[in-house]
């Protein structure tokens, strides 16, 4: 039995229903990494929120999503949020609105902590400098003690992995994890995911646009558009021998390194012509 | 306008902005020194890039640069006019010329606004009518949609109704609007996908040449940097760590910070 089995998960919103995710079907292996790549509004956010039950209720949700044998489809909203941060957790894209605004990061991560790991939570303070000080943030103390707004775009997007990896889930859901870290912070913020999830053997849901970055964490990858999966496949031979021509125009626009500088980048477009330009 | 009215040589020798000493801390005491002591000077028609981790003060810095923030001490002149001191009704010639894009285009446009009421708001600001003059609103709203690729009739559409892509071309159709001579642009493609990303690059390094913009670009990624700015400034802990032509310090990095910064850059690995 796999750790997580999606079978033809369809999306939709209102009343026009408008579809977001397509008839998707993958599985993850208990410690896979497993990345998902695709333009912006291709349903890569809603495919992990149908696994994590925090589609707003304006979403109908079809098919199957399977986690540790459970069918988290159709599933009570206080059995989901049991499974969230104990056996499935997530980074989320954008760190502003993930964070209370009136409420000390600090606290945030207790509370985490509280929730769902009681015994812990006496010392709860030192767990949580502990993990600030290990997704990199050298001035644990200052940063728990501010609020969302006196930190930096990449301060707080650490204290979110923070959050998510406080209670070693069994599967982490990483949106754009590293999107507002600069590369020195990216590379040390991979380093300790790669570690942790080694070291607890949890899978993981990534997130990115970043193909450079999906290729030093995943060992497979989806491709996405249109709310489709069009290819997947293992990282090296997806990334060299790409057959859907949107992949292989997504793998060119990822080489700025191997264009002149100042000359026209590749894009997507000039591999996948699209109807209409999105 | 109020620029100061310099012999044409003198104007081409003093450069567009000038920072002497920047500081600015926050909290108690002024425990967070996010920048200190920060020296640069911006030409006009440079294509600086800010570069360095996180928390090193590059947002800090443009805020102060675009007047949105105040320094805890140093100056900034803007064509030879110290702004750090001047009241909000005396910026008019800095928000004339200067226009922002920043990082999110999901929460820098307003979700109840018109895309044609967002892009043309910069031409209806108090401050910048006396500096423009009067501006054919209508006609400029649709030269800039034009201009970043968008059909006219995106005009009487919200944001909500367009992708992350399209959405940061809005922003860029904004900032363009009071035809600013200096962009800054925070991030402008970090919260785009790949396959607008390119796009957007394309689109910015056009506008740039084709309006002889001054372009200060914040980015942490060091690929995009250096595909396209002819200039870099290395921030470390709210100091400058290094600046040069970008192609010496990408190419041969003399700080020990920027050498690793380089390294870190991400590449394809399979
Ligand atoms: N709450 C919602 N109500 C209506 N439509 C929605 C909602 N959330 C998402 N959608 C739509 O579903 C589609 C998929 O969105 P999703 O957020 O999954 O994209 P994404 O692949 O994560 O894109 P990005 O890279 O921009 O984050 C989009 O067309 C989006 O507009
Ligand atoms: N309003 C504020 N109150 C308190 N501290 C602040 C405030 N704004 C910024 N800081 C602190 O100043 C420092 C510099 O922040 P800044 O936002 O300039 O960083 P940055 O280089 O833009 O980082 P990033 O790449 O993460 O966006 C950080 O340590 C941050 O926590
Ligand atoms: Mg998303
Ligand atoms: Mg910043």
């Amino acid at each position: 039995m796999s750790l997580l089995e999606v079978s033809d998960l369809t999306v939709s919103f209102g009343r026009r229903r408008r579809v977001a995710v397509d008839h998707a079907s993958f599985s993850l292996e208990a410690g896979q990494r497993l990345g998902i790549i695709g333009e912006s509004g291709s349903g890569k956010t809603v495919t992990a929120l149908s696994v994590m039950g925090l589609l707003p209720e304006t979403a109908q949700v079809a098919g199957s999503v399977r986690l540790a044998g459970r069918e988290l489809v159709g599933l009570p909203e206080s059995q989901h949020a049991r499974l969230r941060g104990d056996l499935v957790s997530m980074v989320f894209q954008e760190p502003m609105t993930a964070l209370d605004p009136t409420m000390q990061v600090g606290r945030q991560v207790a509370e985490v902590l509280r929730l769902h790991a009681p015994e812990r939570s006496g010392r709860a303070r030192q767990h949580v400098l502990e993990m600030l000080g290990r997704v990199g943030l050298t001035d644990a103390e200052r940063v728990a003690d501010s609020f969302p707004h006196q930190l930096s775009g990449g301060q707080r997007q650490r204290c979110l992995l923070a959050m998510a990896l406080i209670n070693s889930p069994d599967l982490v859901i990483c949106d754009e994890p590293t999107t507002a870290l600069d590369v020195t912070v990216q590379a040390r913020v991979l380093a300790l995911l790669d570690e942790v999830l080694s070291a607890e053997g949890a899978a993981c849901l990534f997130i990115s646009h970043d193909l450079a970055v999906v290729s030093q964490v995943c060992s497979d990858v989806l491709v996405m558009l249109d709310g489709d999966i069009v290819e997947a496949g293992p990282v090296a031979k997806l990334f060299t021998a790409p057959e859907h021509p949107y992949t292989r125009g997504l793998v060119a626009t990822a080489r700025i390194d191997q264009v002149r500088p100042g000359e026209r980048l590749p894009t997507v477009e000039d591999f996948y012509p699209r109807a209409e330009a999105r | 306008m109020s620029a100061p009215t310099l012999p044409p040589d003198a104007a081409a020798s003093t450069p567009l902005y000038r920072v002497r000493g920047l500081t600015r801390t926050f909290g108690r005491a002024g425990r967070v020194k996010a920048l200190d002591g920060v020296d640069l000077d911006v030409s006009a028609g440079q294509r600086l890039g800010i570069v360095g981790e996180s928390g090193s003060g590059k947002s800090t810095l443009i805020r102060l640069m675009a007047a949105l923030d105040r320094p805890t001490t140093g100056s900034i002149s803007f064509e030879g006019q110290e702004i750090t001191r001047l009241p909000e009704p005396r910026l008019g010639f800095l928000r004339a010329s200067v226009q922002l894009v920043f990082q999110d285009p999901r929460s820098s446009l307003d979700p109840r606004m018109t895309v044609g009421s967002i892009v043309t708001e910069p031409l209806r600001s108090r401050h910048l009518r006396g500096a423009l003059g009067p501006v054919q609103a209508g006609v400029r709203l649709r030269e800039v949609l034009d201009a970043v690729d968008l059909p006219p009739d995106a005009a009487g559409r919200y944001p909500h109704e367009f992708s992350g892509g399209q959405r940061q071309r809005i922003a860029i159709a904004r900032a363009l609007a009071p035809g600013p001579r200096v962009l800054i642009a925070d991030e402008p493609v970090s919260a785009l996908d790949v396959s607008v990303r390119a796009q957007v690059l394309n689109l910015l390094a056009g506008l740039v040449a084709a309006n002889d913009l001054t372009l200060i670009f914040v980015s942490h990624d060091l690929a995009v940097v250096r595909h396209l700015c002819d200039t870099v400034v290395v921030l470390r802990a709210g100091r400058i760590d290094e600046q040069g032509p970008a192609e010496q310090v990408f190419g041969e990095p003399r700080s020990e910070y920027t050498r690793a910064l380089v390294s870190a850059i991400p590449r394809i690995r399979v």
